[in-house]
């Protein structure tokens, strides 16, 4: 006869064991300060895909010894470019379509379309090194309110964290995702007006709309 | 006779040298507690203000190097033992810095150089934002503790009358750390500290395991503070 204590000690044994099969899931949280810098005296329109705005990657485990992974980053993804893009811009609308022909859009200045092309990640189990890492590379679209294009460019953004600060990988995925977003944030900030197509586009603008 | 007695004798001291030298590794860490060496210079350019009055000071971690980063702990200790010998002092904290002014010192925007400084503050929002905070010096450290080598083996075991481990493990740690003092008024490095620290750490087990740990990244930080008081501290 099994008695309860003894019941309950399989159930969490059994759970423990499962959850041990099961994929570890981290949802991407973390802090995104405003930019500090002199605003562009541009109304941009920003368009989020909805792959871009539900924004996932999946890693299904090679062996039995090591856990698949989903990590969900479309909605820290959507935080930080808004954040970023507000603090860089005079304003921000966010558009209801991706520029067209035809859309019933807002007046905007151009269109921002960003566009995760490539993720990868490395944690300690993938390789000998105690850090773990996530390396993406972006795809930004600069179009007119007809879709036409302005500038198209790609851009790195490398996180990283070592194990030592801590407690759960979950936590170090997270954390190295959300150093990996800041450094995005970083280097789009640091580079948007220096995308040759992008200085030469701002060249053009009449002197006028820009001083508005 | 005497042919054979002496290297017995021989043999019974070199028993009774090991046995001493086995007790005072296992009992000499655990009064002294783990060993490090540490090893500090410094390079002064231009010498230390008296003090820095109401200024506050900023110490910041390098973290662009791909295959290690300088640890927020030891930035913190750094920060902690200059403001706890010299009350005076105001330190703003690392990561509070670094979110008031992004995206100017992330790993890929940071200043590498004091020059750089001018490239910042031609963001007029930043300019005002660090005129706010009055800083006298941003102190930049690189470097890192790392575990050099290991060796020994501990069995641990469970049964029917308890559990217990036995055995013994040592660990060297290898702490180097390099501070950059930067003047902010003057736009140039004013200083520049090497802190080394070697210790080992010890670990014997009979049933319990007693961890004898060598403060070795306490020690490069207690190393580093002492010197950067002498720019920050009239006191010192």
């Amino acid at each position: 006869m099994i008695s309860d204590p003894e019941r309950w000690l399989g159930v969490a044994l059994l759970a423990l064991v499962l959850a041990g099969c099961g994929a570890k899931q981290v949802v991407v949280k973390g802090q995104f300060p405003a930019p500090v810098m002199n605003e562009l005296p541009l109304t941009l329109g920003v368009w989020y895909d909805e792959e871009f705005a539900q924004h996932e990657f999946f890693d299904e485990a090679a062996g039995r010894a090591e856990s698949s992974w989903l990590v969900k980053s479309g909605q820290a993804q959507v935080e930080l470019w808004d954040t970023l893009l507000n603090g860089m811009f005079r304003k921000v609308v966010h558009m209801d379509a991706r520029p067209a022909p035809g859309q019933m859009n807002p007046v905007v200045d151009a269109v921002l379309v960003p566009s995760v092309e490539e993720l990868q990640y490395a944690i300690p189990a993938h390789t000998s090194v105690k850090v773990y890492e996530i390396w993406m590379r972006y795809r930004l679209q600069l179009l007119t309110l007809n879709g036409e294009p302005i500038a198209e460019w790609t851009m790195p953004a490398y996180g990283k964290t070592p194990t030592a600060f801590m407690q759960s990988d979950e936590g170090a995925v997270n954390l190295a995702a959300v150093v990996a977003l800041r450094d995005a944030g970083a280097h789009f900030a640091s580079s948007f007006t220096r995308v040759p197509e992008v200085e030469q586009w701002l060249a053009q603008l009449p002197r006028r709309r820009r001083a508005q | 006779m005497a042919g054979t007695a002496a290297p017995a004798a021989q043999g019974t001291v070199m028993t009774l040298r090991a046995c001493l030298l086995r007790i005072a590794c296992c009992c000499v860490p655990p009064l002294l507690g783990g060993c490090v060496n540490a090893t500090v210079d410094h390079m002064v350019f231009n010498s230390p203000v008296d003090g820095i009055g109401d200024a506050s000071v900023i110490i910041l971690g390098r973290r662009h190097a791909s295959d290690y980063e300088t640890e927020p702990d030891f930035i913190r200790c750094v920060g902690n033992h200059i403001a706890a010998r010299d009350k005076s002092i105001r330190i703003v904290d690392e990561f509070e810095f670094i979110n008031a002014m992004y995206p100017w010192f992330e790993p890929r925007t940071a200043p590498l150089q004091p020059a750089d400084l001018e490239r910042l503050l031609e963001h007029a929002p930043v300019a005002e934002k660090l005129a706010a905070m009055d800083p006298e010096y941003l102190i930049w450290i690189d470097g890192s503790t790392v575990r050099t080598d290991s060796a020994g083996s501990m069995t641990c075991g469970i049964g029917p009358g308890g559990a217990g481990c036995f055995g013994f493990g040592t660990w060297s740690n290898d702490a180097t750390y390099e501070a950059a003092i930067w003047n902010f008024g003057q736009r140039a490095e004013v200083g520049r500290i090497n802190a080394t620290a070697i210790g080992q750490s010890y670990m014997p087990a009979v049933v319990l395991p007693i961890p004898i740990i060598a403060p070795v990244q306490g020690t490069a930080c207690d190393s580093i503070g002492d010197q950067l008081l002498e720019f920050l501290s009239q006191h010192y």
